[in-house]
């Protein structure tokens, strides 16, 4: 890599792969979607249109890290898009790194797991501010986590990373964002062989001039389990997409998201549950919490395959609207090709519930403790839904934080 | 000597419609209050406009507890200075412990009078005394507020809140309704411990059965919107007798 380079020639960064030249191409081709999109439709990004796209090459000196970390666990640290080399020293027995800048297989096989017709899934993978593969080969306890900070604000991240679980191997993944750059796009493809596990959480808390544009792939061997959860309470956009491809039986896939925004922000939580093959099972549980004029939008589809008999897809979004300018769309979708299924998907809006505020508040409760208490009582079924007591210790008093504090227009 | 709760002259509006209109009456400390009336006659209205809630528009008159007025006070504000409302119908809270519902209503009030923050583990040992008083099982206590209780462990619920808030002033709305004679009792044993002669109380009912359990010192018929006729626990009697016919033409 080019030292002191801050803004390469693109078409020299990605020469060595076919790949990333693709992405390239494509990616000039197409650019950023625009509001006739339909995927794109609720998320218009003409303001992040016009911001640079400039991944920095060269680790900066690190600040003080502001990052919850999770007790043992081994921290790979990204500054800026850009990974610190000196955190992959000590990876836990069972997870080996290698850098994915390098190898070609690895980067083609990203591609194919990662969400298609995305432009962050392009972009990354042509301007990748770092490339990491990350090999589970055990049963590895400790959890990993994966970090993001930086203060660049004019810079873009483009950190592209892939997973690969072996079978019968498990892992513990946590992402933390929390950089002030001007577009953090990560990119990641994770692959889980027969029988693999992987339980992830992904804590969302970029600066509230961040946009926050998430693409991420997932494919699933016979029998592997996925239980992944992403709390999103940072960015002024955020969008988080993810695809899951369930390639083998007896998937198990577990997907919640809770969203919590206020001011002007905007969530966006973008899935496609693609049940490929029969008797996998897959649940999504959505909530979003929105203050102030914040806009939460869900698009979920779960498409179960002709002969794919057996499943069962579950996909229960549920927003909250805590002030009358806020605004959530949903758009859940059911796409079923095969007859012997079990596929329920539904969307609700509301609001808080008088009659519960006036009970709590007529005990003593103040009415802002009695909000934040009903919001609580609202997200404990995704919450409780964490069942690795490692991410639920990162993320639930990050969802604290935010129940404990008032939106601008307050109670 | 200052009563511990004044009405006077009380009008107020549900929406656009008049529901009070007129009402006087003085509680003094330590007594209990009956209120007796047909459907429609502004019962709940009256405690929902005692307690602050949204939407129940007082357009007359004043409320004082302790001789200061408590109409510009919010619901929470009135339960931390000794409110208490034992709802005639308990709400549900899905997702809200019952042990740390209780505990947040106590501490509110603890921290408003300037105390510290009760202790979990003693808190836990207090809540379980006064639930075994009211055949308030461990498990019940464990689970969600009020969700799947039936209605009289809801009312019984309610008499728990109350015995832990130990309020100045308890307005029960119609705590007899949905019980049957053996939850009627327990409930009404229940609020009898807590007579107390620094606590009143004012006990909304339409039958009189629930003042043979709970005996007050006063009662009054309210019936469209003012109170027509006091009297002592006799009148409950009377109108058990002859019915709420006829109370309007006596005022």
């Amino acid at each position: 890599m080019p030292a002191l380079m801050m803004q390469p020639d693109m078409t020299q960064e990605v020469a060595q792969s076919a790949t990333r030249q693709q992405a390239l191409t494509s990616w000039q081709a197409q650019g950023w979607p625009g509001p006739r999109v339909e995927s794109w439709r609720f998320t218009p990004l003409a303001a992040i249109a016009e911001r640079p796209i400039a991944p920095v090459r060269t680790l900066s000196s690190t600040g003080a890290s502001i990052a919850p970390v999770i007790a043992a666990a081994a921290v790979i640290r990204f500054t800026n898009g850009v990974v610190d080399p000196d955190s992959l020293a000590a990876l836990p027995a069972g997870v080996s790194v290698g850098d994915l800048a390098g190898d070609e297989a690895a980067i083609a096989e990203l591609r194919q797991i990662v969400p298609a017709a995305n432009p962050i899934s392009d972009l990354s993978l042509a301007m990748m501010s770092a490339g990491l593969v990350l090999d589970i080969t055990g049963v590895v306890d400790t959890p990993i986590m994966l970090v993001h900070e930086g203060e660049a604000g004019e810079c873009s991240t483009h950190p592209v990373i892939l997973v690969r679980v072996a079978a019968g191997a498990s892992a513990v993944i946590a992402e933390w964002h929390g950089s002030k750059v001007g577009i953090a796009a990560p990119l990641m493809g994770i692959s889980l062989g027969k029988g693999a596990q992987l339980d992830m959480a992904k804590l969302q808390a970029e600066s509230s001039a961040t946009a926050h544009v998430a693409a991420t792939g997932v494919v699933l061997a016979e029998a592997a389990r996925l239980s992944g959860f992403t709390l999103s309470t940072g960015a002024q956009l955020a969008r988080l997409e993810t695809h899951v491809k369930m390639a083998g039986e007896g998937v198990d896939c577990t997907l919640s998201a809770v969203y919590l925004g206020r001011g002007d922000q905007h969530h966006d939580v973008t899935t496609y549950m693609d049940h490929a093959i029969g008797h996998c099972t897959s649940n999504q549980v959505i909530r979003g919490v929105l203050d102030d004029r914040a806009r939460g939008v869900y698009q979920g589809k779960v498409h179960v395959a002709e002969d794919a008999q057996k499943t069962d897809g579950q996909q229960m979004s549920r927003a909250l609207l805590l002030s009358r300018k806020a605004e959530a769309d949903a758009k859940p979708e059911l796409e079923i090709y095969a007859d012997d299924v079990i596929c329920a998907h539904g969307a609700t809006v509301g609001e808080l519930d008088e009659t519960q505020l006036f009970y709590l508040t007529s005990r003593g409760i103040p009415m802002a403790q009695a909000r934040a208490m009903l919001i609580e009582a609202f997200l404990l079924d995704a919450i409780d839904a964490i069942s690795n007591p490692a991410l639920a210790q990162l993320l639930r008093p990050a969802a604290e934080a935010w129940m404990s504090t008032q939106g601008e227009t307050g109670a | 000597m200052t009563a511990l709760l004044e009405i006077r002259d009380l009008h107020a509006s549900v929406g656009d419609k008049p529901i009070l209109k007129g009402v006087n009456l003085t509680i003094n400390a330590g007594e209990i209050h009956a209120i007796m009336g047909p459907n429609g006659s502004g019962k709940s209205t009256m405690s929902y406009v005692l307690t602050g809630r949204d939407g129940y528009e007082v357009t007359g008159g004043d409320v004082l507890m302790n001789g200061e007025s408590i109409l510009e006070l919010d619901p929470d504000e009135r339960a931390r200075a000794g409110m208490f409302l034992a709802f005639q119908y308990p709400v549900e809270l899905p997702g809200v412990g019952g042990m740390s519902f209780l505990r947040a209503a106590v501490n509110a009030r603890r921290v408003d009078a300037g105390l510290e923050e009760v202790d979990q583990l003693e808190f836990v040992k207090m809540v379980r005394a006064k639930a075994k008083l009211l055949g308030i099982n461990d498990e019940m206590l464990k689970r969600a507020v009020n969700v799947g209780f039936s209605g009289g462990e809801k009312k019984r619920y309610e008499i728990l809140q109350m015995a832990l808030l130990e309020p100045n002033l308890a307005v029960l709305d119609e705590t007899d309704s949905g019980l049957d004679v053996d939850a009627l009792k327990i409930v009404s044993d229940g609020v009898n411990m807590l007579r107390a002669e620094n606590r009143s109380m004012l006990v909304i009912t339409h039958y009189q059965r629930l003042l043979d359990h709970i005996v007050p010192d006063y009662v009054h018929i309210l019936a469209n919107g003012k109170i027509r006729k006091s009297g002592t626990k006799e009148l409950a009697l009377e109108v058990e007798e002859s019915g709420y016919a006829g109370i309007d033409d006596a005022a």
